[in-house]
């Protein structure tokens, strides 16, 4: 279990063969709930393992960001996972996806409020003490912000990692989006957030819809994520970057040049 | 001289002779048919065979008729091969590079509107199905014609045996001798017999292959929801060539629909069954489309029978 380093892909049965074929891979993103907690790996997944692949399971369906604790049997699933497929870190969005048992089927965004801050960190530290292995925190793209928020979007993280001692996995996508979105400045967030606790980087695509960008892993980065990406570099290199594509899969020759794209962006090694 | 023969054994010989010389004559002729069998099935070393290209592979693993589906696979994947409301295929754009002589017949015939199904019928794809046969003999991985005879004349040997057998049998009981011993004989020499029956058209080395293509393959299983605009033309025919036409309409369910391309899922116990002795098409004149082998798994929707034409496809 190599700590994630270089750039990587997010590994999906869909591209599986693709993810297979590059050369310089060395790390690996997997959706957690995707895979069976008593195994076996898909058959693409436990060759990349065989090759020394270190492959990170990322939560979406854990809901740290719920008002009420964090269910017990789906923090073991994650458990079970990570030593499945021997994880060196696991990772989780601060969101929540279902509320008073209603379930969301989206990431929500959680209103930054001290009770909220307070809600997160127990939740974490309760997935913390049954975890093998740390655990990186995402905050995700928000298409709006609640009313109510006291905290800006940078000590909201920051206090909550801050509490819980957990790794940051920062979405440059989403830092990128939901500037823009609000009409602020990304520099300016990269600026205030501890850079110097990203596990690793998540870079996807989107595009805009009706005035707003969306996070929607199915189109091309954009220069402008690219060009913030070589900003977050230029401030604290992170260790590894990650490639997030969820559907409409484009030719491999494209899916090569983004991955090289965000190589070069981030001054890391080619992986194709 | 009692016991050599008397009046009232079959033939003039007795039955403990006639049983030891029958057991010897098929004791060798099995063992020989054997030999035969393995030696003529090996093909090559498989280190040494070379990369297959999808529609050899399709042949290998369900003749004529998927390497032609894996052809359209590639062919559609390249936008290459279009289908008209009147569910006829028609040859579109330009001709996409890398295309093998098969992928060019059928864009041939596919200049004038044509049936998916009737494909195999022109002379041109035919032509080409046939280089494609010949290469595949050629490298060991495909029985061919001589072998193939070779191959029966040993199972014949067999069948005559026992048919000589079975008419002895026929005689002694007619004659009240006793013939529980040449009954478990002529048992043996049938079970042996229904063991041969088959006759293999692929070399164990491309059985070999094939099963390796489908352990490295599997994220071009439609289990996999395969990405075919990532893996381009040449992963779409190697889909349908290792997974039959269920990859088709994975890549493409309207015009799989629309061209009447009969949904057939291959799995590995299917794949291994083609054999050259049935040819490769079930179903008779009301079917036109292809499974592999004797497989009663490998058609989709059909049950055991493959079905009309528009049953499982339309």
């Amino acid at each position: 279990m190599t700590w994630p380093h270089g750039v990587g892909i997010g590994w999906r049965p869909e591209i599986a063969g693709f993810v297979a074929e590059l050369p310089g891979l060395r790390f690996v993103e997997v959706v957690a709930e995707s895979l069976a907690a008593g195994g076996p790996l898909p058959a693409g997944l436990a060759a990349l393992r065989e090759r020394g692949v270190t492959v990170v399971p990322h939560g979406v369906r854990l809901s740290l960001g719920g008002a009420e604790p964090v269910d017990p049997h789906r923090v073991a699933h994650l458990a079970r996972v990570a030593e499945l497929v021997d994880a060196p870190l696991v990772s989780e969005h601060v969101a929540f996806v279902r509320a008073g048992g209603l379930e969301a089927g989206h990431l929500l965004p959680l209103p930054r409020t001290r009770e909220a801050v307070t809600a997160v960190v127990a939740n974490v530290r309760r997935a913390q003490a049954e975890l093998p292995v740390p655990l990186a925190l995402e905050p995700i793209a928000a298409l709006f912000d609640w009313p109510d928020d006291e905290l800006d979007e940078a000590d909201f993280l920051t206090e909550i990692l801050d509490a819980t001692g957990a790794g940051l996995l920062l979405d440059v996508a989403n830092v990128y989006a939901n500037a823009r979105n609000r009409g602020d400045d990304p520099h300016a967030l990269l600026d205030r957030l501890p850079l110097e606790r990203i596990s690793y980087v998540h870079v996807a695509g989107g595009a805009e819809r009706d005035g707003l960008y969306h996070d929607t892993h199915t189109d091309p980065v954009p220069a402008e994520v690219l060009e913030l990406v070589g900003a977050l570099c230029a401030r604290r290199p992170p260790p590894a970057l990650l490639l997030e594509r969820d559907g409409h899969y484009p030719p491999a020759a494209a899916l090569r040049a983004e991955l090289d794209a965000l190589a070069v962006a981030a001054g890391h090694p080619v992986v194709t | 001289m009692n016991t050599l023969a008397a009046p009232g054994d079959t033939w003039g010989i007795p039955g403990p002779l006639f049983l030891k010389l029958y057991l010897l004559v098929a004791v060798v002729a099995v063992v020989g048919t054997l030999l035969h069998r393995r030696r003529a099935t090996a093909g090559p070393d498989p280190v040494t065979a070379d990369q297959l290209g999808p529609q050899q592979v399709a042949y290998l693993n369900g003749g004529d008729q998927l390497a032609i589906w894996a052809a359209l696979g590639g062919l559609r994947a390249a936008g290459a091969i279009d289908v008209r409301p009147d569910r006829r295929l028609i040859a579109a754009g330009p001709t996409p590079t890398g295309v093998t002589p098969l992928d060019h017949a059928i864009r041939h015939a596919a200049r004038q509107p044509v049936a998916a199904q009737k494909l195999g019928r022109d002379s041109g794809v035919a032509r080409a199905l046939e280089q494609l046969r010949q290469g595949l003999e050629q490298r060991g991985l495909l029985i061919d014609a001589d072998g193939v005879r070779a191959l029966r004349r040993g199972r014949n040997l067999l069948l005559v045996l026992l048919a000589l057998g079975v008419v002895r049998l026929v005689a002694g009981l007619v004659n009240a001798r006793p013939v529980g011993w040449l009954l478990v004989a002529l048992l043996v020499l049938g079970v042996a017999l229904a063991l041969l029956a088959r006759t293999p058209r692929r070399t164990r080395t491309a059985n070999v292959l094939l099963r390796r293509l489908r352990q490295s393959s599997h994220h071009l299983s439609p289990d996999s929801a395969p990405a075919y605009a990532t893996y381009g033309a040449a992963g779409a025919a190697m889909g349908v060539a290792l997974f039959g036409t269920a990859s088709l309409y994975a890549l493409d369910p309207g015009f799989a629909a629309q061209a009447e391309i009969q949904r057939q899922a291959l799995n590995a116990s299917s794949g291994s069954s083609y054999s050259g002795s049935s040819g490769t098409s079930c179903g008779g004149s009301s079917s036109s489309s292809s499974c592999s082998g004797g497989s009663s798994s490998s058609c989709g929707g059909g049950g055991s029978s493959c079905g009309g034409g528009g049953g499982c496809g339309g």
